[in-house]
């Protein structure tokens, strides 16, 4: 007897999970957050730098990396879950069993999210810890921008599985993936801004109200330079996420059960 | 009452093909195939390479959509109902990549799991299909380290594991070496034993007429024809033996067995050897050996060079390529 859709969702997001905890990737990511977390609290002492006095303004140092780390554990964790099944061959293993694609992009898809969210939790832990330990405060922007957060890296998550299941090749999706948000976005929203146009409705535009929640302007460099960037406001953000993260993910899905196994 | 009496037959039927068809834009894989395989057979797919075979398969497990027509398992359609339809086979489709990070036992317990098999069943049966296709030893081991032939008996297993009824398998010993071979043919014609229903595809004859009963012959997308391995082997019309003799035959000698009835074709291979091509059965193959003899020619040896079933899928597969 088939099991229910949930039972097969959490089947397949607990083994997509052990792939990254076996994989080197949780492991180079959790480097990198050990790497930044180091960075930020060892460089001001060594440099003779007071620490900010506020617990706002200590997090916002931390703030200004938490986009870049949702970009790449989106990439990381999801670009290549769903092309992988086909160019390395395992959907000719797994598609044969009675389980529908479109459970298993939500399984693969819950994975990505938590073990996406586990990183950022992690992140945003050292931040708060280091706030508490050197300011003795905590606010509830910190909280807020933690959550702006893990909506941008939902936004990353749902984009990076439309190109997965777009793309034939698993160096493309990753590849596409990590330029479209630290590079392509970033000049289209130059380029709007250039004629007048507020680019709201870009992700990455978007994403600077994890940092902005916390009081600090967001510098983003466009295609003439630096300068500062559009944010939209909180709300317009949060829709602007869930909208790359409903739409990415049901294009994925959608395209991910038309997609043949001919290879 | 007469429809639900239809569908409860359908659905004893393990394999129903109905105008299968599937096109790759200008190119037809499959043109229009009916086919019915009934429970407790073993039929070979046979047919050259891109005959339609393993496209037929992908249809058959819905890794691809058919561009017409429809597979129908146990009375299911693939198409309609794929999780339904799936649930009763167990397929091995070419060589399948497994997740490297995982050993056997955990990509077992996987399938098991998306199967909805209780825990201590999925345990029995891993131990049980790892013994037969002999990788209890590694059980344990990342599949990462797996050569070929293991990912292929690991294949073999996770098709197993829930004890189907029909068993679909795709080229299950392409790219093994010949003892890998072996012992995978082994563990079908065990299964056969077993009463499974068994689809196998393979372009090698010799497997097919090993381990199936039945035998469906395929090439550009078309069947050519379907029957069991031993009718066809006696209806197939010629068979082609080598002959050798003490001493070479003259050219009046082959003209002379050229015109014993039953002789298709008489061919001089050299070395006092002549492939003699006969229809007729045993009892042409007597009256060839009667007029050898009559002409005083010495024959040493007089054998098959390959099966009757052979000879019938050169002819067929020529005819149709020539079309």
């Amino acid at each position: 007897m088939t099991p229910s859709p949930f039972a097969q969702v959490v089947t397949v997001a607990s083994y997509e999970i052990r792939k990254y905890i076996r994989g080197r990737r949780l492991l180079g990511i959790l480097i990198l957050v050990g790497l930044i977390v180091g960075l930020f609290l060892g460089l001001p002492p060594a440099l003779g730098v007071p620490y900010a006095s506020t617990p706002n303004g200590f997090v916002s140092t931390f703030a200004t990396f938490s986009g870049l780390l949702a970009v790449l554990s989106g990439v990381l964790f999801a670009a290549d879950a769903l092309v992988s099944e086909h160019e390395k061959r395992t959907g000719y293993f797994l598609f044969p069993n009675p389980v529908r694609r479109e459970l298993l992009v939500l399984g693969k898809i819950a994975a990505s999210l938590i073990v996406s969210a586990a990183v950022l939790s992690l992140y945003y832990g050292a931040a708060a810890v280091g706030a508490l330990i050197v300011t003795h405060s905590l606010t509830w922007d910190v909280g807020l921008s933690y959550v702006y957060a893990l909506a941008y890296m939902t936004a990353v998550v749902g984009i990076a599985y439309l190109l997965s299941a777009l793309l034939k090749s698993t160096v493309a999706a990753t590849v596409l993936t990590f330029f479209l948000f630290t590079l392509i976005f970033a000049i289209i929203s130059g380029i709007l801004s250039l004629a007048k146009v507020d680019p709201w409705f870009v992700a990455s535009s978007a994403s600077g109200i994890i940092t902005n929640v916390l009081g600090s302007a967001t510098v983003r460099p466009g295609p003439g330079g630096g300068g500062e960037g559009f944010v939209p406001d909180p709300a317009t953000s949060l829709l602007v996420f869930a909208a790359y993260a409903i739409v990415g993910g049901l294009l994925a899905t959608l395209w991910f059960r038309r997609k043949e196994l001919s290879s | 009452m007469q429809s639900s009496r239809t569908e409860s037959v359908a659905r004893e039927i393990p394999v129903h093909l109905e105008g299968l068809g599937k096109e790759y834009g200008h190119f037809t894989a499959l043109k229009s195939l009916d086919l019915t395989v009934p429970q407790g057979t073993s039929l070979g797919f046979l047919g050259p390479n891109g005959a339609g075979k393993s496209t037929t398969i992908k249809i058959m497990t819905n890794l691809i959509r058919p561009s017409r027509g429809r597979a129908v398992l146990f009375g299911i359609e693939v198409r309609r109902e794929p999780t339904r339809a799936l649930a009763r086979i167990g397929a091995v489709i070419e060589t399948p990549e497994f997740y490297g990070y995982l050993s056997p036992l955990e990509t077992l317990a996987y399938v098991g799991r998306l199967r909805g098999m209780p825990s201590n069943e999925i345990e029995r049966r891993s131990e049980a299909v790892l013994k037969e296709v002999k990788l209890t030893e590694w059980a344990d081991h990342r599949i990462q380290e797996f050569s070929k032939g293991m990912k292929q008996r690991l294949a073999i297993a996770q098709a197993l594991l829930h004890e189907p009824e029909l068993l679909i398998l795709d080229e299950p010993t392409s790219g093994l070496d010949p003892r890998g071979m072996a012992e995978v043919r082994n563990v079908i014609k065990l299964l056969t034993g077993e009463g499974r229903t068994i689809f196998m595809s393979s372009h090698l004859l010799g497997e097919v007429q090993e381990v199936c009963d039945d035998v469906a012959l395929l090439n550009h997308g078309e069947l050519l024809v379907h029957g069991s391995v031993r009718d066809l082997s006696r209806g197939a019309d010629t068979s082609t033996f080598q002959t050798t003799f003490l001493r070479s035959p003259t050219p009046q000698d082959l003209e002379a067995l050229a015109s014993v009835p039953g002789v298709v074709e008489v061919k001089d291979s050299g070395d006092s050897s002549v492939d003699l091509r006969i229809s007729g059965g045993e009892e042409g193959q007597a009256r060839v050996l009667e007029a050898m003899v009559s002409r005083g020619l010495k024959v040493i040896t007089f054998r098959p060079l390959g099966s009757s079933l052979e000879q019938l899928y050169l002819d067929r597969i020529q005819e149709s390529d020539r079309l």
